[in-house]
Formats: C-alpha cells, sequence, structure tokens
C-alpha cells in the first residue's frame, strides 16, 4: 500500500508541475528520433509503468510480426500532455485511451476518421462495441480495444459471519451495508467497518462516473438523443430526482458508516477502503480484479452483477480505444498496428498477466474471444455478461467533459449539503447542462 | 579654449568603448539562463496570453474570439466563489505563516549545537514534497477516531470532526496545513534577519529596562524589516497562487468549498479542456499578482524612504 501511494503522490505531483502556462509549453519535443522515419510509430497509453510492462509485450510481438517499430510512451497524466503536445501540432501516431474521451478528442481536431472496412478483423468486434466510436458526424473516429462494465465486489466472509447473502436490489444492498458498518462483521470488536466504497469527489468528475450506474438503475439519463443528432439535458426527471434523493438520503446523508469516511472527497486513488480491508463492497471496473486478489485475498470476496435499482440494472461501461493521431502520413503501419490490437492474438497478449502485471485489455472486443476462458477464471464472465447485457456507456458523440464534470460537481454538492432541496438543484443542473450542449450546437 | 573642446569628447568616447567590452563579459555569463528563461519561461508565457483570446482548436484552427473567454470567466459564479476562497486562504495562510515563522525563528535563534538540529527539523516540511505533504495531512484528518487528531479530540471526550468533508471547515482545515508547510520557510528568512541584529541594542534596551514585547517592537521588528518585506511579497504571490495544497488535500470539494482560482483553472483547462478559458483565467491570476507584488513594493520602498 506504501507503495501504491507513494506513486500516487508522484502522479498528483506530475500533475502539478503541468501548471499556469504548461499548456503552452513544448510537449515533450516535436522532433524525437524515429518520429520522421516512416517504419516507427509513437504509440501513448495512459498506463502507469505496471501497465506498460503489458503493452511492451504486446508491441514486442507486433513488431515481431510485421518489422513495423513503436517507439512507446506510457503516459500517466495523457491528457494534460496530451494537450501540450496538440498545442505543438505534433501528436502521437497512435493512442490508446478512454472510450468517453472521443467526442473531446474529435471536437478539438485531433483525430482521423477511421473506415471499419480498413482494419482486418474489424468484422469481429461487436456492432455494440463498433457503435461506440461513432462521432458526431457520423464517421468512427476510434477502434475499439478493451470494454469493461462495472460490478459489485463484495466480502464473502462478511457475508458468512453475518449470516447475509449478496445483495440483488438497492434496499437488499442498503441493508448489507448497514450490517457491514454496525454488527462487526471482521470481528476484532470495533466499529472500524464501513458497507460500501463511493468516490465522490467532483475532482475529475467521479461523482458522475460511479453515480452513473445509479441513475440508469433509477431510469434516469444525464442526456438524451433525439436520433437526429442533437440531445436534450434529462437531469430534471422525477427518475433522476428519485435515483439522487435515494442516493442522498441513504448513502451519504443517512446512517453513518454505510459508505467510507470521507467519501464526497475521496477519489478513485484515494477510495481504498476495500483493499485496505475495512469496506465490504464496492462497485467498480474489473482492472481492480488484480489489485484485490492481492488484498483483501482472491478468497475473501466475490465478483456479482450490480443490484438492481427500480428500473433494472444497468451498470457503467467504458473501456479503451486505438486513436489514430490527426494529420500524420503513416496510415498503413497505423492501421497494422491497430489490426493486430484487435485480433485474437493480440487481445490474448494484453489479457493475460506475466509476473503480476496488470493486463491491459479487460473484456475483448473480438468476438471469438472469451474474457473467462482466456483467463480461467469464471469471475471474468459475470462482468462480460453485464457488459453485453446490462450495460449502458456516456454518449461518445458530445464532448463529454464539460457534461460529466458539471453532474460530477452537483451531484458532488447535493452529498455534501444534507439539507438541500435535490429537485431544485437538478433542475439547476440541467440548466448547466443545456448550456454546455448549447455551447457544443447540439442543443435539440 | 577651442583645443580643450574634443578632448573631453575623445575621452568620453574611449570611456564607452571600454565599458561596452565590460558589459558584454556579465551578459555572456546570463546568456544561458536568459536564453533557458525565454524558451522556457517568457515564451510559454506570451503564448498562454496570445491563446486567451481564443478558442483554442489546434487541429480545427484556432478561433479568435477576443474578450469573450475573460468575460466568461469573470462572470463564471464558480471563479468568484473561488477568488473568495483563493482570498481568504492566501491571506489566512500568509499571515499565519509569517506569524508562526517568526515565533519559530525568535524561538530556534542562538548558536548551540541543538538549535541546529531542531532547526533541521523544523525545516524539513518546506523541503518535503507538497503532495507527500497533502497526504500525510490527509491521513492526519482522518474523519473517525483512527485519524491522529480525531484520535487526539476522542481523547479528550470531544467528538470527531469532519476536517476535510465539511464544507465549512474544509477551507480552514487545508489552511492549516498550508501554514505548517510555508512557516519553517519564512523562519528561514526571519533567522537571516535576526542574525542581522545588532547585539548591543538588546543590551541597551535591557539596560533601560524595557519590556519583552518593548523589546520586539522597537528593536527586532525595525531591524528585520527587510526580511519581513520579503517573506511578504513571496507569501502574496504564493497564496494568491496556491493549488498544490488543495488540488492534494481536497481536489477543491466538498461541493466547491475549497475550490480556488488555480484549481479552477485547471479543471477548465485539463478536465474541460477549455484551454483558452483556462489561459485566460491564468492571465488574470498573472496582472493580479503582478499588481499586488508591485504594490507591496512599493509600500516597501515608502517605508523605507520614511
Amino acid at each position: 500500500m506504501g507503495d501504491r501511494r507513494r506513486r500516487r503522490c508522484l502522479a498528483a505531483a506530475a500533475t502539478v508541475a503541468g501548471l499556469m502556462f504548461a499548456t503552452a509549453a513544448c510537449g515533450s519535443g516535436s522532433d524525437r528520433a524515429g518520429s520522421s522515419d516512416p517504419n516507427t510509430l509513437e504509440v501513448w497509453t495512459r498506463s502507469n509503468p505496471d501497465s506498460a510492462a503489458t503493452y511492451d509485450r504486446v508491441f514486442a510481438a507486433f513488431t515481431k510480426k510485421t518489422g513495423i517499430k513503436i517507439d512507446y510512451q506510457p503516459v500517466i497524466n495523457f491528457d494534460q500532455q496530451l494537450q501540450s503536445r496538440a498545442s505543438t501540432k505534433d501528436l502521437p501516431d497512435v493512442m490508446i485511451n478512454d472510450t468517453a474521451l472521443m467526442g473531446s478528442y474529435q471536437s478539438q481536431g485531433l483525430l482521423k476518421p477511421i473506415d471499419p472496412a480498413s482494419i482486418a478483423g474489424g468484422d469481429r468486434i461487436t456492432d455494440k462495441s463498433w457503435s461506440s466510436t461513432v462521432g458526431i458526424d457520423g464517421k468512427h473516429y476510434g477502434i475499439p480495444y478493451s470494454r469493461q462494465a462495472q460490478a459489485l465486489m463484495i466480502r464473502t466472509d462478511w457475508l458468512k459471519k453475518l449470516g447475509l447473502k449478496a445483495p440483488k436490489t438497492w434496499q437488499e444492498m442498503l441493508s448489507v451495508a448497514k450490517a457491514f458498518a454496525t454488527e462487526d462483521p471482521d470481528g476484532d470488536g470495533k466499529a472500524d467497518t464501513y458497507g460500501i466504497v463511493a468516490p465522490a469527489s467532483a475532482q475529475n468528475g467521479y461523482a458522475a462516473w460511479w453515480g452513473a450506474s445509479f441513475l440508469w438503475q433509477g431510469g434516469a439519463q444525464i442526456i438524451e438523443a433525439d436520433g437526429k443528432g442533437t440531445y436534450t439535458p434529462a437531469m430534471d426527471s422525477a427518475a433522476a430526482v428519485n435515483a439522487v434523493t435515494w442516493m442522498k438520503d441513504n448513502l451519504f446523508c443517512g446512517k453513518k458508516g454505510v459508505v467510507q469516511p470521507g467519501a464526497i472527497t475521496a477519489v478513485t486513488a484515494t477510495a481504498t477502503n476495500f483493499q485496505d480491508g475495512n469496506a465490504g463492497m464496492y462497485m467498480t471496473g474489473p482492472y481492480n480484479i488484480t489489485t484485490f486478489d492481492a488484498t483483501p485475498g482472491k478468497d475473501t470476496y466475490e465478483v456479482v452483477p450490480a443490484p438492481a435499482g427500480p428500473a433494472g440494472g444497468d451498470v457503467l461501461a467504458d473501456g479503451e480505444n486505438v486513436y489514430l493521431g490527426a494529420k500524420t502520413g503513416k496510415d498503413e503501419q497505423e492501421l497494422a498496428l491497430a489490426s493486430f490490437l484487435v485480433s485474437a492474438e493480440g487481445q490474448k497478449i494484453a489479457m493475460t498477466s506475466v509476473d503480476g502485471h496488470q493486463p491491459v485489455v479487460r473484456i475483448p472486443v473480438n468476438s471469438t474471444l472469451d474474457a473467462a476462458k482466456v483467463r480461467n477464471d469464471a469471475r471474468w464472465s459475470v462482468v462480460q455478461k453485464a457488459y453485453e447485457d446490462a450495460s449502458e456507456q456516456f454518449p461518445n458523440a458530445p464532448d463529454f467533459a464539460p457534461i460529466k464534470q458539471d453532474t460530477a460537481d452537483a451531484l458532488n454538492a447535493i452529498f455534501t449539503y444534507c439539507g438541500g432541496d435535490v429537485r431544485s438543484q437538478l433542475k439547476e443542473l440541467n440548466d448547466t447542462l443545456a448550456g454546455d450542449l448549447k455551447d457544443q450546437d447540439l442543443l435539440k | 579654449m577651442t583645443a580643450t573642446v574634443p578632448a573631453p569628447a575623445a575621452r568620453k568616447g574611449m570611456g564607452r568603448r571600454a565599458f561596452d567590452k565590460k558589459a558584454v563579459v556579465p551578459w555572456l555569463f546570463l546568456a544561458p539562463g536568459l536564453l533557458l528563461a525565454l524558451v522556457f519561461k517568457f515564451w510559454p508565457m506570451a503564448k498562454g496570453i496570445w491563446l486567451s483570446f481564443f478558442d483554442v482548436r489546434p487541429f480545427l484552427g484556432d478561433k479568435w474570439i477576443g474578450l469573450e473567454n475573460y468575460s466568461r470567466v469573470l462572470t463564471d459564479h464558480r471563479f468568484q466563489d473561488a477568488i473568495g476562497h483563493t482570498l481568504i486562504l492566501g491571506m489566512g495562510q500568509s499571515v499565519g505563516a509569517i506569524l508562526l515563522g517568526f515565533a519559530l525563528a525568535l524561538l530556534l535563534e542562538g548558536q548551540a549545537r541543538s538549535l541546529k538540529f531542531l532547526r533541521t527539523a523544523v525545516f524539513l516540511p518546506a523541503v518535503t514534497a507538497t503532495a507527500v505533504v497533502g497526504e500525510l495531512w490527509r491521513l492526519m484528518y482522518y474523519p473517525t477516531s483512527d485519524g491522529l487528531l480525531n484520535s487526539g479530540l476522542h481523547f479528550f471526550g470531544l467528538g470527531t470532526v469532519q476536517f476535510l468533508d465539511n464544507p465549512d471547515i474544509a477551507l480552514y482545515s487545508t489552511m492549516v496545513m498550508g501554514i505548517w508547510i510555508w512557516a519553517p520557510y519564512n523562519m528561514v528568512i526571519f533567522l537571516a534577519g535576526l542574525a542581522g541584529v545588532d547585539r548591543s541594542l538588546y543590551e541597551a534596551a535591557a539596560m533601560d529596562g524595557v519590556s519583552l514585547w518593548q523589546r520586539l517592537r522597537f528593536v527586532t521588528l525595525p531591524a528585520i524589516r527587510p526580511a519581513l518585506m520579503i517573506v511578504l511579497t513571496l507569501a502574496t504571490i504564493r497564496g494568491l497562487r496556491v493549488f498544490t495544497e488543495v488540488y492534494v488535500l481536497t481536489g477543491g470539494g466538498p461541493a466547491g468549498s475549497t475550490d480556488v482560482w488555480m484549481t479552477r483553472a485547471y479543471t477548465l483547462g485539463f478536465t474541460r479542456n477549455d484551454i483558452g478559458g483556462a489561459s485566460a483565467a491564468s492571465v488574470v491570476l498573472l496582472c493580479v499578482t503582478l499588481l499586488l507584488t508591485v504594490l507591496v513594493n512599493h509600500l516597501r520602498t515608502r517605508g523605507e524612504a520614511r
């Protein structure tokens, strides 16, 4: 844990270094060796050194197969670094980053459009995955690379000790959470356990990211597409008011200990209570499985589908796409790399963990592969099933970054001030969202 | 008489040539530094100012929008709230760190070996990365009786305090950490100032039988005035562009209650990808900082003239 914290600190310190006018600064060298060599691709991924080790294996296999060299840069502060590179109009050739950022990048003109037919094996990617890379103008701007959906991680040893079952509905989840908080499931005689981990800070939009599953389970939408390319904000709907009120009354302003202390200022990096062993449930992505297998330990918890709300059990799905940087003249090599990345071979290498390094593909986009089979781990089928049958994604076509940030700001404020009026606060959020859409000329 | 006229002119010309040669050398030594500053400081700064007038879209072509970024930033109620927070945090942090730094300097001034050790220990926060300090304070502020500060309160039979999660307290909790970080830094400057105080003045004051307060007021304070001014200038600048402390401790939350000018600019630039707006916000901050620095300097020179 100490090591993780240190890494986080380093990340924070590095972020801070990119301040003020760094946006206009020179990036990390526009004339790096090899960038002019047509047979070398500069590839960026948003990775720490741990997952970078997995990418190294993937790219080594690609180079061995095609002879195309890869100048690989794992970047922790991906967005900041990319913005500074963009300001020098010199982008990496290929980037692998979050799906939800596609609209943002496309609106800035950073991406090259992609013809799915030009990707060898592109037909093995499901329509659902391909549909998530369609931009505002109907063209594809990314190639699906890895997918994931949230699932509930829950301490089975605690459930067993208290004679409870894994929850299937919000109400059951709440009573399990209360039991975890009050009935001393770890048996140390102290009231130092909590029900659910919630990274609900507004920083980086976490509250909206984590809360999105609850919104969908409550039947709410943040913005709604009308099918004609425009959108309406929908956070003032009755469903949204009900879902947010439920979260506020029960999780943040209800009984103590239902969520971990400090939840409203927690980001995922600081919400470590599940792995520290003092919280019993965490709705999060499957990338944490590797982490949680180490602590609290593989046999102490299980992965189950998210408890259903009044409108069902849909969870947030996201993942990563392969993006091709605008204005580089290496189309052929780039497409070769993209084809390799989504091939069964490429995906398999990226899905396996060597020396305990984090795999970088969670649920394969290649439909010939089965996550549970490749990993020989049945828990992955829970996640794959959730992604295929019960998941939603943030809209990818608009620039979702401001929408997510404003939603997170509002949710964080609602959860902070327990005396506030949810309906009027959401109405205010809705007006803000309308403004965001209008800025993008997407308001219906 | 006519013969004497060209002579001084010629001498003057020679003098200037000699002056030129001498003048080149220091500039040569300065050149690498200046060049670095030009490339890494002034050029990006100029570009930042330039970008603040655009809707920045590097690959689609930046769109000139004049002062729209500025009006948008200045009318945004969250930026307006952030100004308030920045002022409270900046001033509280500066004043607190100056008072504490001065107190520490008075306590730890002297030649004894043990004092040297103590001074080093006290100075540690100033040389530790703020991100690390933030992580430490986050643990100290932990909102249950497991947290260091709350376990102390618990010991005295007081309830737990939500230092960072209560929007009414979070800003002040951040301020306390800021004071803790910056006080030792100020202490060092004060120590340097105190070292220059003429000891005989203390002796004279002691002969006159003045009180401790009078000694501080009439001997120590006037003597360390230059040090105080340096500390004040630095604190003003630092106070306004406070970022790291807030970013690592609360990230601006909860509910924006600790959002300061720089964290807003950061969110605008890096999570909303609005580079133009973020540049405008930074330029506003630059102007205010410049103004305040000039003001403090002006007050200083006026004070010295008096």
